[in-house]
């Protein structure tokens, strides 16, 4: 019985995760640091690994550590923990990727402060089982990964005219291409992130609406 | 070796044309909830202000006297985070005791600047980039004003926004957002004043 | 021991730095070397290019120590080569940008009138705009790059790439007028330093 529900509620958070409760837009949280790099595809998506495997393996270990952890140094302990994965990515990425390590730069110090991980450690880890745990900072991560992802997509095809570094605008179109110098500063990404918000709450209601006029059910 | 930025430069060039979250993208979190009330935005920013001088200057002190002469450039992370944590800790209790009336305008905020990615960002950005001790102050006192300026002129366009019409999707952090972005494409405009890129 | 007491909150907290700083410790030690090696990879590489010697990610090593020595001169560490039956002398040069500073390996011919590359080996500039001084277009600008008296000029152009080799400027980047200055007064500073070399007839 056990494994069913497991399997139930396993699926249960992959959805809330993934658009239910979708971290950013509609929790809008962890927006600050990321969106910085989101201008370079490359960047995004070893960024937001590093948040997805940051919110996972930190949420795994304080959840297996619930019963140990005294109540007055919780946040502490938390931080403390939290900093040990972050520490660990930068420890890999400046040993094995030191060309965009040093890209990203002060960022990747930033996934710490991701209110994100922290949101997941106190908001479920704390009551949750350990694998559970896991599987559910690995979703919000991939829910966080989908949205940045989708935003630099269209940051870096406008402004630089490539994908992942390979030029695709400008070898298809050469010097007619000019570069939307906006899409690489920071307002575009602001208006992205609004868009995509307003996209899936547009969505989102819409289902809600025609879900409730036939069944008046539960989601 | 420390960038050629002169000290006030750079303090007018981090509240303007690279503010600390309007070009650098941090400390929105509270940002987005805090600015629906113009008086407790007034608040949150001094209290961002004062702590990330302190926390600038204390961390760039911990900075040459500890991580780097000790070689633990991997533990600047979680040093600076103790060093935040401890400072606002040590912030709170000397509020309260000097001066209630302050405690009660400023208190319930400390706890929440800890986490606040903007002071350990400008922290790093100051690590990365090698300032020496009046960059860092000019820095800190700098990135806390923009952040201040930045969270007061969104509290005040929200005042009107949040009772204008806007379609349901956009509504509360969806038109913010959109806010943000035309505030950070106004503070480009910036650029030519400065002369600084 | 309860768990709420100030014993074991300090014990426990304890223990979890002492855990954490361990393990961290056992992680940064067994990277240092590849960080190092990356470091060294990254500098080689950038004389090679610098240079224009033509090599692949997994030969860097075995080029470099095959076509480059160093030779030492006042002015600091040259690295020396020979390209096309000629020498060619490079040098690492460090100075203030605007954000942080800027490290370059400048190289030119023996008798200091030609650039023969530059290569940007690391900067902290504004990604998009100063940072642009890492991209290919700007940095070929450089190479076989007449110098003139008063050096190179990076002047105000199209920001698409000066195509003149003889004109001794280049284009600066649109919009990072700050940063494009640091290049400026960075690659005078260095062919100044490799004139005092010849100087002393350390460049032959």
């Amino acid at each position: 019985m056990s494994a069913a529900k497991k399997r139930g509620k396993g699926t249960e958070v992959l959805l809330q995760n993934l658009w239910y409760n979708n971290p950013i837009f509609i929790q809008v949280l962890g927006i600050c640091s990321t969106l910085a790099v989101t201008n370079n595809l490359t960047n995004t998506a070893i960024m937001t690994l590093g948040v997805s495997f940051a919110t996972a393996f930190s949420s795994l270990t304080l959840s297996g550590m619930n019963k140990l952890i005294p109540n007055k140094v919780r946040m502490i302990v938390q931080v403390l923990v939290i900093s040990f994965y972050v520490i660990i990515i930068d420890i890999v990425l400046r040993a094995y990727l030191p060309d965009i390590s040093r890209s990203l730069g002060p960022y990747v110090g930033l996934i710490i402060t991701n209110c994100i991980i922290m949101g997941r450690a106190e908001g479920f880890a704390r009551s949750n089982p350990p694998l559970l745990s896991f599987w559910d900072g690995l979703t919000s991560g991939l829910g966080y990964m989908g949205v940045l992802m989708l935003i630099a997509v269209v940051r870096e095809l406008l402004g630089f005219g490539s994908l992942f570094g390979i030029p695709i605008l400008t070898a298809l179109l050469g010097d007619a291409f000019t570069p939307w110098t906006i899409m690489i500063m920071a307002p575009s990404a602001f208006f992205l992130v609004a868009m995509v918000i307003w996209a899936s709450k547009t969505i989102q209601e819409k289902a809600k609406a025609s879900k409730q006029a036939p069944a008046g059910g539960t989601k | 070796m420390s960038p050629a930025i002169n000290p006030i430069i750079l303090f007018f060039a981090s509240i303007f044309t690279s503010n600390i979250l309007l070009a650098n993208f941090l400390g929105m979190c509270s940002f987005i909830s805090i600015s629906k009330d113009q008086k407790s935005s007034f608040g949150l920013g001094f209290a961002v202000t004062i702590v990330m001088t302190i926390t600038m200057v204390a961390s760039w002190v911990v900075l040459k006297l500890i991580i780097e002469p000790l070689n633990l450039d991997y533990l600047s992370f979680i040093i600076f985070i103790i060093v935040i944590a401890a400072i606002v800790q040590i912030l709170e209790m000397v509020i309260d005791r000097v001066s209630p009336a302050l405690y009660m305008a400023l208190g319930i905020f400390l706890p929440l600047i800890t986490v606040n990615c903007a002071i350990l960002g400008a922290i790093l950005f100051m690590q990365i980039r090698n300032y020496d001790f009046f960059q860092t102050l000019a820095f800190g006192i700098g990135s806390g004003a923009g952040w201040w300026l930045a969270i007061m002129l969104l509290a005040s366009i929200r005042k009107r926004i949040d009772v204008a019409p806007v379609s349901a999707g956009l509504k509360g952090p969806g038109i913010t957002i959109i806010t943000i972005g035309f505030m950070a494409m106004a503070f480009i405009g910036f650029s030519g004043m400065l002369n600084v890129q | 021991m309860k768990r709420d007491s100030m014993a074991y909150t300090v014990l426990f907290t304890f223990l979890v730095c002492v855990f954490f700083v361990f393990f961290l410790s056992l992680a940064n030690e067994s990277t240092k070397d590849r960080v190092a090696s990356n470091r060294r990879l990254a500098e080689r590489s950038a004389v090679l290019s610098a240079m224009g010697i033509p090599y692949t990610k997994d030969t860097i090593d075995t080029t470099y120590e095959k076509s480059v020595s160093t030779v030492k001169a006042s002015t600091g560490e040259l690295y020396r080569a020979s390209v096309g039956g000629k020498n060619v002398y490079a040098q690492r040069f460090a100075g203030p940008g605007l954000w942080g500073t800027i490290t370059i390996i400048l190289a030119v011919d023996a008798p200091v009138e030609h650039l023969m590359g530059l290569q940007v080996v690391s900067h902290n500039e504004t990604p998009g705009l100063g940072g642009r001084i890492d991209e290919p277009w700007f940095k070929t600008q450089f190479k076989d790059e007449k110098i003139g008296p008063q050096g190179i000029r990076v002047v105000q152009g199209s920001g698409k790439g000066d195509k003149d080799p003889n004109n001794s400027q280049v284009d600066a980047v649109t919009g990072a007028s700050r940063t494009s200055q640091s290049m400026e007064a960075l690659v005078n500073r260095g062919i100044d330093d490799f004139r005092k070399a010849k100087n002393e007839g350390v460049l032959q």
